[in-house]
């Protein structure tokens, strides 16, 4: 107990190091709280968003790894010819796993417009049929995201997922036309039906909300439709009146459809939505119309069951003019876990070929990227400054030994075992420690939350200019939508391989004109009782550290040489 | 019976070098003052620093009560079985005089009710006042720092009291004090008073006197 006492003494006595040795704790705590609060913001920050994350999943087909297991190219082209998609039956049945919460599915269909009806073109060409057919890869993958931001299946052509890896939406359904060669042409509506108001992302989120008349019923079998306002507009369309929409591959074929609502979505007044309808009226937002997927399902049987399949003499390619449409089933999970399960065990019955993505999973831990970007290097931060102080305070230790030697001996010479010199000295220097760390904390506390937005901000934009920088390269308009790179590093922050191409197919909750990533730019809390326990493990640490230098030091003296060189 | 006893002590401070005590046998018993003087150089502080546990002899033994100390824990021995009184005193400048005594009293371990009220009386019995007591060490004069050295060797009321020079910074009358003190301490408190001195008035004041 004395030994206690004499070590609040002893401090008081000095006092000058004592606040030197303070100062220096108190910088470390400080530091220490900052960086291990910005681990802890990143920590929770995942954690919390991953409980609120709404996981959804698709399955796809992995067509790099059919086409790895091929010898040459013609091999490879048969290969994906004849890939074998999953049938809205097959995913139904992947669906009754426990692990799955729900499961919903679209389909979309591409159809032009019949008699008395005109597409929202903004892109000045009258003859939108001939000119969309022809466009690109490049630009349906960025018009593709304007279509899953409404849960559409995504188009037909292969893609590439958040991975780099080739795929392709397991899709399957009526339109078996779609395949390989088969391919058709592209209309200027792209109609989407609808398994249930699950599927509808869009209305779910509020970018889209029904402004007159009502939704369509998801059993509805009677062609029921919502169209876009501005359609609406533009064709002086109300509720109750009905649009014609034809085959694009045979004008004769036609259906009909009656308007049940109109909906407004916020899409089509903004520059990056109309850009895209640049491509094609059919990825303008404005041309989107939405109906049950029993009435596209139909629709597609029918146009398949009439459809003529024609070969090419040249290329012996076939072509169908069946409408082009695509099914795609969605999985939701309640947990992270019930969706690792799932991937897990489906992939094994799937084999190599198909694979289970989420790109909600991708996309969120996209969106942590700056943050633990900040976390990686606040930890690095943490190491030098423990380290450094560390080195710090036992050098200051040594000299406080030292100064102190003659102290030492005569407490050694009048009877006080050596354990007991040390531990006093080591107490001494747990009460400044402890002091300063109870400061430190509080400090870093209160500035850990605007220091950590500070240096995420930068870290933000960081990140973004090197991402713009890239799209500039490529000639591209920065966050065009058109690329959505992921930064895994920003310079001189140590990241590791840079991210691949995100253009997957699936429900992809990017749309065209926003940036790469929502990144999680604020965090609200950051110092919590678990940083205030490694701060305390910290300056535990430290104290060991510099305090086992004073028992090296104490053990090694000798009271009558100090005693006596003193004389 | 004897309470120290050194039996054929020598001590070398290097292998193979001169001894500076070379074979001794004293015996010390309680109830009596002992001198142990010398000329310069002769190993009087060396005796006193075996006798109080601070070195050990090269070769012989020292038994305390008839078990040799080097089998007993040095600290307790310091601590409780001898209060030494230094040259230079030791005392811890950065404390009081109280402290100081109060500190010996704590480390000695032993349980002693009211310490600092035990080391104001014991200063004052060495000619402290009570705001001399407050002092640190530092504050205090040559004599008035050994009065505390004493004080704190008896604090924690030992068998034996070591002394290296104990009237080397006092003035007559003051050294006279201080020996009564001692020869108080051996006849009625039956403690055994080990004296290194120069001083022929300390020695004839013993009841032994040996001749290093």
């Amino acid at each position: 107990m004395y030994i206690f006492k004499d070590a609040l003494r002893s401090i008081g006595r000095s006092r000058g190091r004592n606040i030197l040795i303070g100062i220096i704790i108190f910088v470390i705590a400080v530091s220490s709280c900052v960086a291990l609060s910005i681990g802890e913001a990143a920590g929770q920050a995942k954690e919390n968003g991953m409980e609120q994350l709404e996981i959804t999943a698709q399955i796809m087909m992995n067509r790099q790894a059919m086409m790895s297991g091929q010898e040459d190219r013609e091999s490879m082209r048969d290969a994906l010819m004849n890939m074998e998609e999953l049938s809205l039956e097959e995913m139904q049945q992947y669906a009754k796993s426990d692990d799955v919460k729900s499961f919903y599915y679209t389909i979309s269909a591409s159809l032009n417009a019949g008699e008395g009806l005109e597409a929202v073109d903004v892109s000045g060409n009258s003859d939108s049929e001939e000119d969309t057919s022809q466009e690109s890869g490049q630009a349906e993958q960025s018009a593709r995201t304007q279509a899953e931001a409404q849960g559409a299946a995504p188009a037909q052509e292969p893609g590439f997922d958040n991975n780099g890896n080739m795929q392709d939406a397991a899709a399957g359904g009526p339109d078996e036309g779609m395949r390989g060669g088969r391919m058709g042409m592209q209309g200027d509506f792209t109609v989407t039906g609808y398994s249930s108001d699950e599927a509808m992302k869009d209305f779910l989120n509020g970018n889209s909300s029904i402004s007159e008349g009502s939704m369509f019923d998801e059993n509805d079998q009677e062609n029921q439709c919502i169209i876009s306002s501005e359609l609406a507009l533009y064709n002086d369309l109300d509720v109750g009146d009905t649009v014609t929409l034809a085959n694009p591959n045979d004008e004769e074929e036609t259906y009909t459809f009656t308007i049940s609502g109109i909906y407004e979505n916020k899409e089509t007044s903004d520059s990056a939505g109309s850009m895209m309808g640049n491509f094609s009226p059919a990825f303008y937002a404005a041309n989107q119309i939405y109906t049950s997927y029993e009435n596209i399902s139909a629709v597609a049987e029918t146009s398949q069951a009439g459809a003529e399949v024609t070969t090419d003499e040249n290329t012996g390619m076939e072509f169908s003019t069946a409408i082009r449409s695509q099914v795609n089933g969605t999985y939701t999970f309640a947990s992270m876990e019930d969706y690792e399960a799932f991937k897990e065990e489906t992939e094994e019955k799937l084999g190599e070929y198909y694979t289970v993505t989420s790109n909600d999973v991708t996309s969120y831990e996209q969106s942590l990227l700056p943050l633990e970007n900040l976390s990686r290097y606040a930890a690095w931060f943490l190491a030098i400054v423990l380290v450094i102080g560390g080195i710090i305070l036992a050098v200051l230790n040594i000299f406080n030994i030292r100064e102190r030697k003659y102290e030492i001996g005569v407490l050694a010479a009048i009877g006080m075992k050596k354990w007991k010199i040390a531990a006093q000295f080591i107490l001494e220097l747990l009460c400044v420690t402890f002091l300063s760390v109870i400061l430190g904390t509080g400090v870093g506390a209160v500035s850990s939350v605007p220091v950590t937005n500070q240096l995420l901000k930068r870290q933000i934009a960081s990140v973004e200019t090197v991402s713009e920088e890239r799209e500039q390269n490529f000639g591209r308009m920065p966050g065009n939508g058109f690329q959505k790179d992921q930064m895994d590093g920003a310079p001189g922050m140590g990241g590791g391989p840079m991210g691949g191409f995100g253009m997957g197919g699936g429900t992809a909750a990017q749309e065209p004109g926003n940036p790469a990533a929502n990144y999680i730019s604020q965090v609200s809390s950051a110092t919590n009782f678990n940083v205030v326990l490694q701060l305390i493990g910290i300056g535990i640490l430290l104290t060991v550290v510099s305090g086992c230098v004073a028992i090296v030091f104490i053990l090694r003296y000798d009271p009558l040489r100090i005693l006596s060189s003193r004389d | 019976m004897s309470i120290l006893k050194l039996e054929n002590v020598s001590y070398r401070y290097a292998d193979g070098g001169k001894p500076v005590l070379n074979h001794i046998s004293y015996e010390f018993e309680k109830g009596k003052v002992y001198s142990v003087v010398g000329r310069s150089g002769a190993g009087k502080t060396t005796l006193l620093s075996l006798l109080s546990g601070l070195a050990s002899p090269t070769e012989g033994t020292i038994l305390l009560e008839g078990n040799d100390i080097e089998q007993i824990d040095r600290y307790e021995y310091r601590s409780r079985y001898v209060g030494v009184i230094f040259q230079s005193f030791n005392l811890l400048p950065k404390l009081t005089a109280m402290e100081n005594v109060i500190l010996s009293m704590d480390i000695s371990g032993k349980k002693q009710k009211n310490k600092k009220e035990r080391a104001a009386k014991l200063l004052e019995k060495m000619g402290l006042s009570g705001d001399e007591m407050t002092r640190r060490i530092l504050k205090l004069s040559g004599g008035q720092q050994q009065r505390v050295a004493i004080a704190r060797a008896l604090s924690y009321d030992p068998e034996i009291i070591l002394a290296d020079e104990p009237t080397g910074n006092l003035d007559g009358e003051t050294q006279k004090e201080m020996i009564e003190i001692f020869r108080r301490l051996a006849h009625e408190e039956q403690k055994c008073v080990i004296l290194v001195t120069h001083s022929p008035e300390v020695a004839k004041a013993s009841d032994e006197v040996y001749e290093l």
